[in-house]
């Protein structure tokens, strides 16, 4: 066999398996939906409430013939099933609902670090929220972005401290996670709204995940504004390389379809690191057979096709697949390249990951073990949050050590450093390692310090005089005449 | 002259005293009926028995207790028909809560009386949609009804077509109770039980007396 002709073989391969290159269509009968109940909606809230009706009139859904009640109705049994005009209905669209017809981004999404991201924090949740906020907070701040527990009550109305709500992890009354509105806004669900970044910026802003500001520093940021119109935003097909060149967005890279590169509405899935912990992991995606999905530190052995495992709740299940982190950072890699070659981008990738061990290295695992040796000494009380140090310790890794993190993922050198691992690095030496003296006496601080920090090479620098700068004013030309 | 005035043979003394009599008393009756009516009809009188403060409590919460427009609605505006037959007739129904208030289970109890409240919800909506909210159009005029917002005269001109007030506007005035197709009891029992602090299953226990 010529070599022409294994080329001509392997386009025909190509051409009979093309892969899926953008969010999946809907593969429903239309006879599903446009239920003629439904249309006899519309006249009253053309009235009642003209702008959410404007804007189902100028959605796709509209234009497909999808109703008010191809989304909202109800079976008489489901829990949160209200009566309205007649209608059995329910006010909250859960993903569930939503699979009806989009049934391949609910099962990609189902089990994501985004579906899951109320039941991530519930334990850590009554510590900040609750010692440090109120419930008052939980249901306006936390929930928000991380979803509710929707609670129903026996009179059919629904807790008001559990909705309003669109957080994207919110616990539905059917028992589905998620929630789509999150970034599709109602009603309207427009294409270019979700693509948009600053779909993303309602939860990814703040002190821990400052992720728009962090984009819109970045090159990626500075090319989308100057070529916006070039984004083919609305478009049907969205395939970077293909469809878009000007830049990418968040959904690009965490989610989009690019060259080869299935799009997918699971957010974690490129995502190789840990970001948003006290110490960042690789971590390996394990894939259940029901859908649910755990990721796994690097270090755990890689489960076998078929094994059965402990799920994030406690349940067994058999698992179908397990995507190493190498098999997810070649997976964001493919992304790159639509744009870079093989060496920027993996150049690029080495400063990202170079800055995640420097933050571990340097101040994550000394900071924990630290932390860890005052609460096994009961020099801290085991109560989160009423002692200063465990709010230094906190915001050094949850949100100064994130920021960095989160910098230098997205290409920010600000957020990297001066946002970052700055303020993280003088959050370690000018008030951590401080208040560990204040808080354990001298002669513990001094034992801790040596044992956890001054045995690196890391903090060498601080006993080395010959180290001296005048970046602070220090008159290096005398010290050294006087020597 | 005489002749032509002559009473027919059968009105004898006897049959005209007993009309005039007749008459008045006749008269008397519709008077006490409509005084009847009037009085068993006021906030006071259903309120003698305590079962019904319960229902008052949340009454003198609403719109309906006080309107911004000083026009209060009392219990029979709303519940007893228009008209001295139909205002009796709906009394004499009534009885039957008598009825059950003197030899049924004991109202009276905030609990037991929470736990029959949605039963009375649905039998008082049944009867408003069976009279076409009629005792609500007493001061509701359609053409009338202007609203704070923009489209609400539209919605009631134009989306109204086969339904009455009672369609749309339930839970105004008591107690907030879901529609009885959506209804779920065991979810209000336990709302109920967490409401009064009372251990799982005692609302099941109290509805089986």
């Amino acid at each position: 066999m010529n070599l022409s002709l294994l080329r001509r073989l392997l386009c025909l391969a190509l051409i009979c398996c093309p892969p899926i290159l953008f969010a999946a269509k809907v593969t429903v009968d239309p006879n599903q939906w446009g239920d003629p109940l439904g249309k006899e909606c519309i006249s009253c809230h053309e009235k009642a409430s003209p702008g959410l009706a404007q804007q189902w009139h100028k959605s796709v859904h509209a234009e497909a013939g999808v109703n008010c009640l191809d989304c909202h109705k109800a079976s008489v049994d489901d829990i949160d099933a209200i009566t309205h005009e007649g209608q059995v209905i329910a006010t909250i669209v859960s993903p569930l609902d939503c699979s009806r017809c989009h049934t391949v981004e609910y099962e990609q999404q189902k089990g994501s670090v985004h579906s899951e991201a109320a039941t991530i924090i519930e334990n850590r949740l009554p510590a900040l929220a609750g010692h440090v906020g109120g419930d008052a907070i939980v249901a306006a701040g936390c929930d928000q972005c991380h979803g509710s527990k929707v609670k129903l009550r026996g009179d059919g109305t629904i807790d008001p401290s559990t909705w309003p709500n669109s957080g994207i992890g919110r616990i539905n009354p059917d028992g589905s996670k998620g929630s789509c509105s999150s970034c599709h806004g109602k009603h309207r669900f427009s294409k270019a709204q979700a693509r948009e970044p600053s779909a993303c910026v309602r939860c990814h802003s703040g002190p821990d995940s400052p992720d728009k500001a962090i984009y819109e520093a970045s090159k990626h940021g500075m090319q989308f504004q100057s070529h916006r119109d070039e984004m083919a935003l609305s478009s049907d097909s969205w395939v970077a390389g293909k469809d878009y060149v000007a830049a990418p967005t968040c959904v690009t890279c965490h989610m989009g379809a690019a060259g080869k590169l299935k799009a997918t509405h699971d957010v974690g899935m490129r995502n190789a690191w840990s970001l948003n912990t006290p110490i960042s992991q690789k971590q390996q995606l394990v894939v259940f057979e029901d859908g649910d999905k755990l990721e796994l530190p690097e270090s755990h052995t890689s489960p076998k096709r078929g094994s059965e495992l402990t799920k994030s709740d406690g349940s067994m299940g058999k698992v179908k697949a397990v995507a190493s982190p190498k098999r997810r950072r070649q997976a964001m890699n493919l992304v790159c390249l639509e744009c870079h070659s093989k060496s920027f981008a993996g150049s690029f990738m080495k400063q990202f990951d170079g800055v995640v061990k420097l933050f571990n290295e340097k101040f994550g695992k000394p900071a924990k073990s630290i932390m860890q040796a005052l609460y096994s000494e009961g020099v801290l009380t085991p109560v989160p949050f009423d002692e200063p140090i465990e709010f230094t310790y906190w915001e050094l890794w949850h949100d100064e050590g994130a920021r960095a993190r989160h910098g230098a993922a997205m290409a920010s050198a600000n957020h990297t450093w001066w946002e970052g691992m700055y303020l993280v690095g003088r959050n370690f030496y000018a008030r951590f390692l401080p208040q560990v003296e204040m808080v354990a006496g001298k002669e513990m601080a001094k034992a801790l310090i040596e044992e956890h920090v001054k045995s690196l090479d890391h903090h060498q620098w601080m006993d080395k005089p010959q180290k001296a700068n005048p970046i602070l004013g220090y008159d290096v030309t005398r010290q050294n005449n006087e020597q | 002259m005489s002749s032509r005035w002559k009473l027919p043979d059968f009105i004898t003394r006897h049959v005209l005293y007993a009309l005039v009599i007749g008459g008045v008393a006749g008269i008397g009756f519709m008077l006490f009926l409509i005084e009847f009516d009037h009085l068993t009809s006021s906030e006071a009188f259903c309120t003698t028995c305590h079962s019904m403060e319960l229902a008052a409590e949340s009454y003198r919460q609403s719109t309906h207790y006080n309107p911004v427009s000083g026009v209060r609605a009392s219990c029979g505006d709303c519940h007893v028909s228009e008209g001295v037959f139909a205002a009796t007739w709906d009394h004499f129904l009534g009885g039957k809560d008598l009825f059950s208030q003197i030899f049924g289970p004991d109202y009276d109890d905030p609990v037991v009386n929470v736990l029959h409240l949605p039963d009375a919800a649905f039998a008082a909506r049944a009867w408003f949609k069976s009279k076409e909210s009629a005792t609500c159009k007493r001061c509701h005029v359609l053409e009338a009804i202007q609203g704070k917002r923009t489209d609400t005269n539209a919605i009631h001109r134009e989306e109204t077509a086969g339904k009455s007030c009672i369609d749309c506007h339930i839970n105004l005035v008591h107690r907030k109770v879901p529609d009885e197709k959506t209804f779920k009891r065991a979810q209000w029992h336990r709302m109920i039980e967490e409401e009064f602090g009372l251990e799982a299953g005692m609302a099941n226990q109290l509805m089986a007396k």
